[in-house]
């Protein structure tokens, strides 16, 4: 479903270039869980929102993702929107929701989006999922709620809902339990495995944590931004 | 939809954008407010310019023209044309009871037609009121005075019929009717009515002495003109003293410091354009008493009828049809009909080509080009000063932006495009402009429907801390005793528009920076 070859990405701070990607291959199959365990700044993040079409590979060395045999890498930023809109959904570290909005609207908003003009006609059908994924992740009491009246664990779970209301093919997550403690974090996780195993997502989570790592199919490590 | 449920979160949910909407309605109302008094002001001066003019004029300045009561009744009997009337314009000395002279422009009328045709009746200052001017609180007015409603009565018959009748012979003699500011004894008060005052007239005996200056009572000027010959010679001076009948505000100062009324036919006598018998000889028309023009000796004399002539018809149009922008028409329809009646009597008056056919717009001009030009130079000056609120909706933007950088990132992240991201903040930028057009419009008309209470509230404030009254608009030098209290439905729509587009504006560099956000660092930003 993925295949990511010969990945570059160098950022520039001032006149110093920091190499964060040094020639990343990587595959996903459809369906897969794929851990990306490496350490802080060892390039994770990076490879994520290259993954995830929120950033491009440098344009040297030649690089190519490729998602469902199309090549994103040569994707137009429209075509890039598009990807972003209709085939994978974010999940990140510190939930990334938009404060003046309710969970519900929270969720809606990635719909929105998707659809543009056309959301009208289609918005009682992605009301209805948005509360029942809402529902499923047992926030049906929280719908009118802002995020910051939820707990970070809670939070978690409207991001989740969020990426998920798109029906993506792929999920992006980002180090999903890396912002909450070890209990809550361990729900978070057991939610993401049961979307997995009912849908059978296909999930790529970054995480430095080896007992999230521990639990998905395939676990690769990444150091200095090069895949052992 | 995103964008319109983000702008919706957005607009109620900071301070800053609040603030936005204020700039946005101070300014709105700023200019929608400036406006309107100095649209409300020019509408009323324009109208003033109507009220002794009429709307299209006929002219042949000077030496006039003959058979005006022909081309009088031609023109009545045209369907587009409501009235009609004769009159003779000529420069005048005015000699005052207090010594003064002044040049002045003398109009002769005949008051029942000139009066259809122009708001004469109307203008005639000294007549009985039962309502005080809108301002005149204290009641100090004459006109208002119960006592004085008799007399009140008789001015206005007076100048109704440019006659004085003598209370105690009873007979009637051709009277003077008067500009309100002609003599200067007139004070226009704050209230914006006039009270006469006292003037000093020297006596026989060369002392002082202290004269009401209510001229309509018993005051007598004299006036002198300088009547002309056919070919435009000065024959000799004329003078006539005459009482003063009454007094006229029309609202131009021009017409009401320099303009006085007699009958037409009084004045035709002094200028000698009555109908006469002319002495001719056989070389050709020459005007009687005229220096160097006596028949010669020897030369065969005969007298020839020689029609009375005016120097100006002035015509009233049907309905609208002497509005403003509107007497073309009318105009060209005179023009027509005098072209018939030149061609009638052709020789005798002056041909279509030369005699001068202008409306009223056309003869005021200049006054009315100058206040149009101080309005849109105030209503400039106002719209520059309101691209503050361009700049600041500018200003607040571009600090929510960076406020508001993790939220573009976010959207960015599920698949919001640039064009999107940008519609979010021009939205934004056109809700406030919105809101604060409204809100501006509304308060727009508050201000200006109840700005003469506004103004005596200010007065009386000021008048209280600082022990002088502020008039900002001042009766006694802007004519009209109380401020324009109308808004224009289409300036305020033209106003509220430009409002809305001056926010939408300022929103459009902010948006392309939203836009141009790495969606990246956004979502990185602290």
């Amino acid at each position: 479903m993925l295949t990511v070859t010969n990945l570059h990405k160098t950022y520039r701070l001032g006149r110093v270039s920091v190499p964060v990607l040094r020639g990343v291959n990587l595959s996903v199959r459809e369906g897969e869980f794929v851990a990306i365990l490496g350490s802080s700044g060892s390039g994770k993040s990076t490879l994520l929102h290259l993954v995830g079409g929120l950033d491009r590979p440098d344009e040297a060395p030649p690089a190519v993702i490729e998602f469902d045999g199309r090549a994103i890498t040569r994707f137009s930023a429209g075509q890039l929107d598009q990807y972003r809109r209709r085939d994978v959904g974010f999940v990140f570290q510190f939930y990334h929701l938009l404060p003046e909005l309710t969970v519900l609207q929270n969720v809606v908003i990635a719909a929105m989006v998707r659809h543009g003009m056309g959301y009208t006609g289609a918005s009682a059908k992605v009301r209805e999922d948005a509360r029942g994924l809402l529902d499923h992740m047992g926030l049906s009491h929280r719908l009118d709620h802002r995020p910051a009246e939820l707990s970070g664990g809670e939070r978690q779970r409207v991001a989740i809902a969020r990426s998920l209301i798109n029906s993506p093919r792929m999920l992006l997550a980002d180090e999903p339990t890396g912002n909450l403690d070890h209990e809550t974090g361990a729900k978070v996780l057991d939610m993401l495995l049961a979307i997995r195993r009912d849908r059978r997502q296909t999930m790529l989570v970054v995480t430095h944590d080896q007992e999230t790592a521990g639990r998905a199919d395939r676990v690769v490590r990444i150091t200095d931004g090069t895949i052992e | 939809m995103y964008q319109w449920l983000l702008v919706r979160k957005y607009l109620f949910s900071k301070i800053m954008p609040l603030l936005a909407a204020l700039a946005v309605v101070l300014c709105t109302a700023m200019v929608l407010v400036t406006w309107s008094v100095m649209g409300g002001f020019l509408d009323m001066f324009i109208r003033s310019g109507r009220t002794v003019t009429g709307d299209v004029a006929i002219a042949w300045p000077n030496v006039g023209f003959p058979y005006a009561d022909e081309l009088v009744a031609k023109l009545k009997a045209d369907p587009m044309i409501a009235g009609a009337t004769p009159m003779i314009e000529s420069f005048g000395l005015l000699g005052l009871p207090d010594g003064q002279n002044k040049m002045v422009i003398v109009r002769g009328i005949d008051p029942k037609t000139y009066s259809e045709v122009t708001a004469y009746n109307d203008i005639l200052w000294w007549k009985p009121i039962t309502t005080p001017l809108e301002k005149d609180v204290t009641h100090e007015d004459p006109r208002l005075n119960p006592g004085l409603r008799d007399a009140m009565e008789f001015y206005q018959q007076g100048g109704k019929t440019l006659m004085r009748v003598d209370a105690r012979s009873g007979d009637a003699k051709p009277a003077i009717v008067l500009g309100i500011e002609a003599s200067g004894f007139n004070w226009r008060m704050e209230e914006g009515f006039y009270k006469p005052q006292q003037y000093v007239k020297r006596a026989a005996d060369g002392s002082e002495v202290l004269v009401d200056g209510f001229l309509p009572r018993d005051g007598e000027v004299v006036l002198s003109v300088l009547p002309l010959s056919r070919k435009g010679g000065v024959i000799a001076q004329r003078s006539m003293k005459m009482p003063v009948a009454n007094e006229f505000q029309s609202g131009l100062f021009e017409a009401d410091e320099k303009v006085v009324f007699v009958r037409l036919d009084v004045l035709q006598e002094m200028l000698e354009m009555q109908k006469a018998r002319r002495v001719v000889d056989t070389a050709g028309a020459t005007a009687p008493g005229e220096e160097g023009e006596s028949p010669a000796y020897g030369q065969v004399a005969a007298t020839v009828e020689d029609p009375s002539r005016v120097t100006q018809v002035l015509v009233r149009g049907k309905g609208d049809l002497g509005s403003l922008g509107a007497a073309v028409p009318l105009k060209e329809r005179v023009e027509e009909i005098y072209r018939e009646f030149a061609k009638a009597h052709k020789g005798e008056v002056p041909g279509a080509s030369t005699i001068q056919i202008m409306t009223w717009e056309d003869q005021n001009r200049t006054m009315i080009a100058a206040v149009q030009k101080e309005t849109g130079l105030l209503l400039f000056l106002f719209s520059l000063i309101s691209l503050v609120a361009v700049f600041l909706v500018l200003a607040i933007f571009w600090s929510m932006i960076a406020e508001k950088t993790k939220d573009i990132g976010i959207v960015r992240a599920l698949g919001a495009g640039r064009l999107g991201v940008a519609g979010v903040w021009v939205g934004y930028g056109l809700a406030i402009g919105v809101v604060g057009a409204v809100l501006g419009g509304v308060a727009a008309y508050f201000i200006v429907h109840n700005i003469n209470p506004i103004h005596d509230w200010i007065g009386t404030i000021t008048q209280k801390i600082t022990g002088n009254r502020m008039l900002i608009w001042d009766p006694r030098i802007y004519y009209f005793s109380v401020i324009p209290n109308r808004v224009d439905p289409q300036k305020a729509v033209i106003v509220l528009v430009g409002g809305i587009l001056s926010s939408a504006i300022g929103a459009i560099i902010p948006a392309w920076r939203a836009a141009a956000m790495h969606p990246v660092k956004a979502l990185r930003f602290e």
